[in-house]
């Protein structure tokens, strides 16, 4: 007998070859847009290799995006233990629960607009009204189709709020000294969601040079992701519909960074990165569509699943120093970046630590980014129009600037621990009202970035 | 070409505009208070169907597949549209393992499902399988080449895609919610006006006219695939239309209907045919390609 590996083959066969049916005859392509989002790296400045320390850090994070958007509430726990001849082990647990309404990917209109998705609870006979926002299950009898369908209202940027998942982390490092000093780790990462499941491991190797003045290190990892979206994952291009979908997607990244970390002077640490990666395989968002508009008066005529390249090889460049004056510790840092989806950023990031007693910190931050957007980046796409090989609305892709400021306060409390507290406020800006905005698009806010706010809690403690 | 007008029936909430087109009663259903524009938009269902029977038409001398067909052998270049539905033909051939085949229309010359009990003889059947499979006609680069005694002919999914094309021209037009039935294939723009599902009849295959269930759908499209009224019967052996282009016999034991639900009509009228065309084991098939149909037996 037969085990299921093509389950779901057919379908997905099908939606490509009708997609490519009726390209010629309605489907669409439009204005061009870019970007990315990434998260800006810092000099490690965990101090907690001394021998035979063990370090104990817990922390709790709040996250909260405004406009009801999502929320996350993410624990964490590390434990990094060194043995007296230089070795260490590190082990940190995390746990996510994330809940809220994320942007479908569809433009706003002057219209409410439904949306029907499959629903994550299939077979069900009955239909049923869900109190899971605006939201409400529906029922094909027979053919045990059961799907879901949201309104959003006109003029609001189209969400779904029937969002939520959980993850779990691990994250284990080995870190060892071998007998020259050169220092070997070796690491793995394993974490789960209902619908995605990521491993990695990682091989890192580290020589000291000049007097231990220079330090250069290279890194190798490896990541395997599969993506199992709750309802199949969808064939590119294919029109949002509440039949259940094509099965598991998988995608691999191998990253390179190599670096050197100089000390320049007794008040002055420098370090320059260069790192390479390479993802492939499947980096499409299975739950997110856009959409395709008339062209004269911008009016949507359908919702198609995005679609993005299967390939992406990333380039960073980042310059970090650590500087400390006066009795304040400064860091300052710069990092470039560019990838094969045409998103070029540059950020900027600037923390100064500041002592007010000897047992009480404050340190404020603040974070530029800018990206230019990926050149498969569409707020829509236009009716009539042939398709793009790609497209996605996904604001991460987009051009935009985000603006971190962030205050940090951390207090000694009982001698070799350190409980602490992070605010953060995040924004990011784009192009709500592109030139190139067709009918009534003018009058929507295309841009569909986000605000949110960030809450650390964390209480960190050593022992020997 | 006009197509005169003809009377619309108004519903409660809309108008249904009916025709005749392909051999099968057609309808729109358009919700809309607009007579003018349901109207406007029966014609242009109206004019798409027509338009692809005249254009793809076995029956007719002048219609691309008539052209292909009385090419006999000589290489034919195709326009655009029809080199899009030969693609599709050609991939649901693959897909298929050649049970899709768009030669096997020559079948039907032997075997005529009339309810008598005229099962061709071997000599016959023999002589009629060289004519068929897709693998043995050429098709390259939007050039068609039959073999000798070839035909093609665009049945198994004319209807169909001419149900997404009508939908395509009505999304142009209007906004309206509306649904295309042509002779049992049918697709939704999307949602009724009211967010909705819209409400389907299925056809009992045992007691044509009446009702076994009834489908309601919000979006997309539903095919039916059937053997309801025409089989052979011989020495107690039902044979059901239902032809396996790769043996030239009947499949053994279809369900009596299939309805799918699938994004497109063409795609929903593959599925469905494709499910009939695994015979008893129909149902196994739709479970493994994780396909949501409902069987009739």
């Amino acid at each position: 007998m037969q085990l299921n590996p093509r389950k779901g083959r057919l379908t997905a066969a099908l939606g490509l070859m009708t997609a490519n049916l009726f390209a010629g005859a309605l489907c669409a392509h439009t204005a061009q847009a870019q970007d990315s989002q990434n998260a800006s790296q810092n000099i490690n400045d965990d101090t907690s290799t001394d021998a035979n320390l063990t370090r104990v850090d817990s922390a709790i994070l709040f996250y909260q995006e405004a406009n009801g958007r999502v929320k996350a509430i993410e624990p964490v726990t590390s434990v990094t233990l060194n043995d007296d001849s230089g070795d260490s082990l590190h082990v940190k647990l995390t746990a996510d629960t994330l809940t809220g309404a994320t942007p479908n990917g569809a433009a706003p209109w002057t219209a409410a607009q439904t949306f029907v998705t499959p629903s994550k609870t299939q077979g069900q006979k009955t239909t049923v009204t869900s109190a899971s926002g605006n939201s409400q299950l529906v029922t094909i009898p027979g053919t045990d189709v059961t799907a879901r369908q949201y309104t959003t209202p006109a003029n609001t940027l189209p969400v779904d709020s029937g969002f939520r998942d959980q993850r779990y982390a691990i994250d284990l490092g080995y870190t060892g000294t071998l007998d020259n000093g050169d220092r070997l780790n070796l690491g793995g990462a394993w974490s789960t969601e209902h619908d995605y499941n990521s491993m990695s491991a990682n091989i890192g190797y580290a020589r000291d040079f000049n007097d231990k003045n220079t330090t250069v290190s290279a890194e190798l990892n490896f990541e395997h992701d599969t993506s199992k979206p709750f309802f199949g994952t969808p064939e590119p291009f294919t029109e949002m519909s509440g039949v259940s979908k094509g099965g598991n997607r998988t995608k691999n990244v191998v990253d390179f960074v190599g670096g050197v970390t100089q000390v320049m002077n007794r008040y002055w640490l420098a370090q320059i990165n260069y790192s390479l990666g390479d993802t492939s395989g499947y980096q499409t968002d299975p739950y997110r569509v856009i959409s395709v508009v008339d062209g004269n008066s911008g009016a949507p005529v359908k919702y198609l699943y995005e679609s993005r390249p299967g390939s992406r090889i990333r380039q960073s460049l980042y310059l970090g120093n650590k500087i400390a004056l006066w009795g304040t510790v400064a860091d300052v840092s710069a990092r470039l970046y560019h990838d094969s989806w045409g998103i070029n950023a540059e950020t900027l990031e600037v923390a100064e630590r500041i002592p007010l007693t000897s047992f009480l910190y404050v340190e404020p931050s603040y974070r530029y980014y800018h990206q230019s957007k990926a050149n498969f980046f569409h707020d829509y796409l236009i009716d009539g129009q042939p398709l793009p090989a790609y497209a996605s609305s996904d604001s991460r892709l987009a051009t935009f600037n985000a603006n971190t400021i962030a205050l940090k306060v951390g207090m000694r409390v009982l001698g070799n621990d350190e409980l602490y507290l992070r605010a953060a406020s995040y924004q990011q800006s784009g192009t709500s009202h592109p030139a190139s905005a067709i009918g009534d698009l003018k009058t929507e806010n295309l841009f569909t970035g986000v605000k949110a706010t960030s809450v650390i809690l964390g209480y960190s403690f050593a022992f020997y | 070409m006009e197509v005169a007008p003809r009377p619309l029936e108004r519903l409660k909430d809309g108008f249904v505009y009916r025709f005749v087109a392909m051999h099968s009663p057609c309808e729109l259903r358009i919700e809309t208070d607009d007579p003018r524009l349901a109207a406007n938009a029966g014609r242009a269902v109206e004019l798409e169907a027509l338009r692809i029977e005249r254009t793809y038409s076995r029956y007719r001398d002048d219609s691309v597949v008539g052209c292909i067909n009385a090419s006999a052998g000589r290489p034919v270049r195709v326009d655009n549209e029809t080199r899009a539905l030969i693609d599709f033909a050609d991939r649901a051939w693959r897909l298929s393992g050649g049970r899709f085949d768009i030669t096997s229309g020559v079948l039907r010359r032997i075997w005529r499902f009339d309810g008598s009990d005229n099962v061709p003889s071997r000599d016959q059947i023999s002589a009629l399988r060289s004519r068929i499979g897709w693998g043995r006609a050429h098709w390259s680069d939007g050039e068609i080449a039959l073999a000798e005694g070839q035909e093609i002919d665009f049945g198994g999914f004319g209807k169909e895609y001419a149900v997404d094309c009508a939908i395509n021209a009505l999304r142009r037009m209007t906004r309206a919610a509306c649904l295309v039935n042509f002779g049992g294939d049918l697709r939704v723009t999307g949602p009724r006006s009211d967010g909705q599902r819209w409400r389907v009849g299925i056809e009992d295959a045992a007691r044509p006219g009446d009702m076994a269930g009834r489908l309601e759908i919000l979006d997309g499209a539903l095919t039916t695939s059937g053997d309801a009224r025409r089989f052979l019967l011989k020495n107690g052996v039902r044979y059901s239309h239902i032809l396996d282009p790769r043996t030239a016999m009947p499949v053994k034991d279809p369900p009596r209907s299939v309805t799918v639900a699938a994004p497109t009509c063409i795609e929903a009228g593959f599925i469905s045919t494709l499910a009939m065309l695994h015979g008893r084991r129909a149902e196994k098939f739709l479970k493994q390609e994780g396909i949501r149909a409902w069987c009739v037996r």
